[in-house]
């Protein structure tokens, strides 16, 4: 067994089990618009937009919350929608200019469903402190939901939700 | 005459003078000895591992040599982004660094170095050397003792400190 297959592509679970050729990536999106780097200018019409994409197949639907998955609509989807293909989603919101959370999740025709950061934690566990360096991240797939945290002044950053 | 069907059908599919200009010249099949020689993997049971013998003692002395100036002398305080080659042995911790007595098979740790360490001149270990150095790293580990001798047919036996904690994750998606 290689390197790779021994260390990279198995993952520490909290039990002290590893899941071994852990090869899949399981359905997951992340909005990239708005995101961190980007500002709103104040209140008005935005477009949320996003990926996702499933290594079960299709993406099948992708619901999108503004206020920290309290509550959720369905995005439209641009086609072509590929098996294992990034599917670009879409969303027009209004922002009020009060801090809002946004997150965006996904599901695919294989019936999965992106976990919620909780379900996730407590499937995986989490590190001590946060990683400073991406490239030493040791979660193999990582496929919760992303947050982005809105400040008043238009302040985009990732959070915890 | 065989051969006209094949070229009409390059013709038709890229053109005539495409055709004439870029005939597909196929070289000669490729030999087993020479797949043979490509083909360094390790397996689990010993399969693909080459003759050769070696102990932790000598070993070490290879180690201070070519290895230690990035996994870190003794295999502790490696380089800045190194890998140490002694690690924890107990895995029930997300951010656990996985170091060799986290691999199910002790085999992958000569696969691993006979494929591409040192990393500025990969290939360069002989046989000897890479069981010399794989005994010194399982005896860093405290995974075998420090005369232990290593070759084709004991370092599969070696049985890893977490050998038992793998399960295949989704059978059906592999």
């Amino acid at each position: 067994m290689t390197f790779f297959e021994s260390k990279t592509y198995s993952q520490i679970l909290p039990n002290g089990k590893s899941w071994l050729f852990h090869f899949t990536m399981e359905v997951k999106s992340f909005i990239t618009h708005p995101s961190f780097g980007h500002s709103l200018k104040g209140p008005g019409q935005y477009e949320i937009s996003g990926v996702a994409y499933s290594g079960n197949g299709r993406v099948a639907k992708v619901m999108v919350s503004a206020d920290g998955g309290k509550s959720w609509a369905e995005a439209a989807l641009q086609g072509p929608v590929n098996p294992k293909a990034f599917t670009r989603f879409r969303m027009p919101w209004r922002w009020d200019g009060q801090p809002v959370v946004l997150q965006s999740r996904a599901w695919d025709e294989a019936g999965n469903v992106q976990p919620l950061r909780a379900e996730f934690v407590s499937a995986r566990g989490q590190t001590e402190k946060p990683v400073a360096n991406p490239l030493a991240f040791p979660n193999q797939h990582y496929n919760s939901i992303t947050s982005w945290g809105i400040d008043s002044s238009g302040g985009i950053k990732h959070v915890y939700a | 005459m065989r051969k006209l069907p094949l070229v009409l059908a390059f013709t038709l599919a890229f053109g005539a003078a495409a055709a004439v200009a870029q005939t597909p010249r196929p070289g000669q099949p490729i030999t087993e000895s020479d797949i043979t020689a490509w083909n360094i993997e390790a397996l689990p049971d010993g399969k693909g591992l080459p003759p050769g013998t070696g102990n932790a003692k000598l070993g070490a002395a290879i180690y201070a040599q070519k290895c230690a100036l990035c996994h870190g002398e003794n295999g502790v305080n490696p380089r800045p982004g190194y890998a140490p080659m002694v690690g924890p042995s107990r895995f029930d911790r997300i951010d656990t660094m996985k170091t060799v007595p986290y691999y199910k098979y002790a085999t992958t740790l000569y696969d691993v170095m006979r494929r591409s360490m040192p990393y500025p001149i990969p290939k360069t270990l002989t046989n000897d050397e890479l069981y010399a150095l794989s005994a010194y790293i399982l005896f860093l580990n405290k995974i075998i003792g420090e005369n232990e001798v290593m070759d084709a047919k004991t370092l599969p036996q070696v049985k890893m400190p977490n050998r038992d904690n793998f399960v295949i994750w989704a059978p059906d998606k592999i």
